[in-house]
């Protein structure tokens, strides 16, 4: 029950909450305790924390769903070339320049960004994207390799069958497993990288209603308005908790 | 030899990614860097110094050139924002990020060890899934979150330990130990999952092979059978997640000294980001860079060392 409660409450927030008509815009005094109209007070901007509670989640949200996806979409067809390859050089040039990439940490490579003055939502997501991509190409090689060396495939190949038909015709849904389950365990990565990076001022502007980007900007407050801060923060923590959770249960059903 | 070929030009390649991202930061910029650096209000003549002062009327490679040869002298410029060179201003941050991730590393290890043996040995046990639990959900808040939450138990409502390292200062901060418990509590908390379930497997898988079931049948107790076959067999997988974890440690310094007012190199380094002052940001991307690059080319070597045979699988 808890298992699914943990994540479910902050992902029907996130869907549902801007339908809500609530008003997120800085029009009263900021930082009131609750009970002045606002249930939960207001922020630093004047906000009410309510309403935030309820826009907060969609951008965290859609931003990693649109990494993640991005991700799969550029690291599937690379990992399947990769595997496909009947040189293997090819297949090596591939995993090394991936290697380099792998190195850095995805919040230097966003600072790096920041710096140069992309903070736009797009960029963020594009970088985050491209970081999974060493992992997501390895994965997706590693999987595809065996099913790749069936005499099923040959038959396809000599038969004349076009090389992507049989990478994604066949090949990927055998390789879908091993996939699925990297998906899983990505998720958490990416959520933890969006949603650090916009606590740290390097993606969405500081008025963003994003529940990140409000416990930054309240986090000074914690002592006269903690609410602000720790209704975001449980969210948030519930969000990445319980899709790890819900992950390694699934995870451990599988083994 | 051919692997460790390999992964000496990987990492000479990352050096040169880091090395050209580094540049590229003040030449790629979009316009003009004098005009970014300028600011709106600079006048004509000022641009015009700081274009000279940038030698940005010379040639790209000549400017690439220029700047590697000053590197290499140790010479990184000087700050926009303070005047301070910045090879100073990096000295002078260091020591308060090597105690928090030092501290850190060295409380780490030996918790990872126990928790991993503790749940390793029982596996399946209610004491190993509530510690797994813990330790992913512990991995998986943020930094930040966590830092907060942590922040609002112990220090808002219950006054235990202080919000904020302020006051206290490289090595300043030894003096004062209660200012480093919950940073360092909250670096910790991050990255103990990972390592502590790396242990867990390790020693799971040990203690139940034949050949440790071989030992325990000569005679030897347990505390040998584990401290001297289980253990070292477990450690060696554990390298290259070791290279991770302090990695993620450095990660988690930028995210832990902006929330606890720590001077160090994470905090610098936001807030060279934030004043978009290039020559800082230049010196602190090569310091991170540098110091992941190496923790992570030592990891591999270390773990190719003790794990010689690898299996390549081909057609």
């Amino acid at each position: 029950m808890l298992r699914i409660l943990l994540p479910a409450i902050p992902l029907v927030l996130a869907v549902f909450g801007p339908l809500l008509p609530l008003n997120a815009a800085p029009e009263a005094d900021p930082l009131l305790g609750p009970e002045n109209g606002h249930p939960l007070g207001t922020d630093a901007l004047g906000r009410d924390v309510l309403a935030l509670v309820f826009s907060g989640g969609t951008s965290v949200a859609g931003m990693t769903l649109a990494a993640l996806l991005l991700a799969y979409l550029l690291g599937v067809p690379l990992g399947l070339f990769a595997a496909s390859r009947r040189r293997r050089g090819t297949d090596e040039a591939v995993l090394r320049v991936l290697d380099i990439l792998l190195a850095f940490p995805g919040l230097l490579v966003l600072m790096v960004l920041a710096a140069a003055g992309h903070r736009e939502p797009a960029t963020l997501i594009v970088a985050a994207a491209v970081l999974q991509l060493p992992a997501v190409t390895r994965i997706v090689r590693a999987a595809a390799l065996a099913p790749g060396c069936r005499t099923a495939v040959e038959a396809m190949y000599l038969q004349g069958m076009p090389w992507w038909r049989i990478q994604f015709g066949y090949v990927a849904r055998s390789a879908l497993g091993p996939v699925a389950t990297d998906a899983g365990t990505r998720l958490g990565i990416v959520l933890y990288l969006l949603a650090s990076a916009n606590f740290l001022g390097l993606g969405l502007p500081g008025s963003a209603p994003d529940w990140a980007v409000v416990i930054e900007r309240n986090a000074t407050a914690l002592f006269s308005q903690p609410l602000a801060v720790l209704v975001p923060a449980a969210l948030l923590a519930m969000l990445c908790v319980g899709a790890n959770l819900t992950v390694d249960r699934y995870l451990a059903r599988l083994r | 030899m051919r692997f460790l070929l390999t992964r000496f030009a990987v990492a000479v390649g990352q050096l040169a990614v880091v090395l050209l991202a580094a540049f590229g930061l003040t030449a790629l910029l979009p316009g003009d860097a004098a005009a970014v650096i300028g600011g709106e209000r600079a006048s004509a003549e000022e641009l015009a110094v700081l274009r000279d002062q940038l030698g940005l009327d010379r040639p790209l490679p000549q400017r690439f050139g220029d700047w590697l040869g000053a590197l290499f002298s140790g010479d990184l410029g000087r700050s926009l924002v303070t005047g301070v060179p910045v090879s100073t201003e990096l000295a002078q941050r260091f020591a308060s990020t090597a105690i928090l991730t030092g501290l850190a590393m060295a409380v780490l290890f030996p918790l990872a060890a126990a928790v991993g043996v503790t749940s390793g040995l029982r596996e399946g046990s209610r004491t190993d899934r509530l510690l797994s639990a813990v330790t992913v959900g512990l991995h998986a808040i943020p930094e930040f979150v966590l830092g907060l939450l942590v922040v609002a138990a112990f220090s808002v409502y219950t006054g235990l330990f202080p919000a904020t390292t302020v006051g206290a200062d490289g090595i300043g901060l030894l003096a004062q130990p209660a200012v480093l418990v919950l940073p360092v509590t909250v670096l910790l908390g991050a990255q103990l999952g990972d390592l502590a379930r790396q242990v867990r497997i390790g020693v799971a898988a040990h203690s139940g092979s034949p050949s440790a079931r071989h030992l325990r049948l000569l005679g030897l107790d347990e505390r040998t059978v584990l401290l001297r076959h289980v253990l070292p067999n477990a450690l060696a997988p554990l390298i290259q997640q070791s290279a991770r974890t302090i990695e993620g440690l450095f990660s988690g310094a930028l995210v832990v000294e902006t929330l606890f007012s720590v001077r160090g190199l994470g905090t610098g380094f936001i807030e060279a980001v934030q004043n978009r002052d290039f020559p800082a940001v230049q010196g602190y991307v090569l310091v991170f860079a540098i110091l992941i690059i190496t923790v992570n080319l030592l990891g591999d070597l270390l773990a190719h060392r003790f794990t010689p045979q690898r299996e390549r699988a081909a057609c």
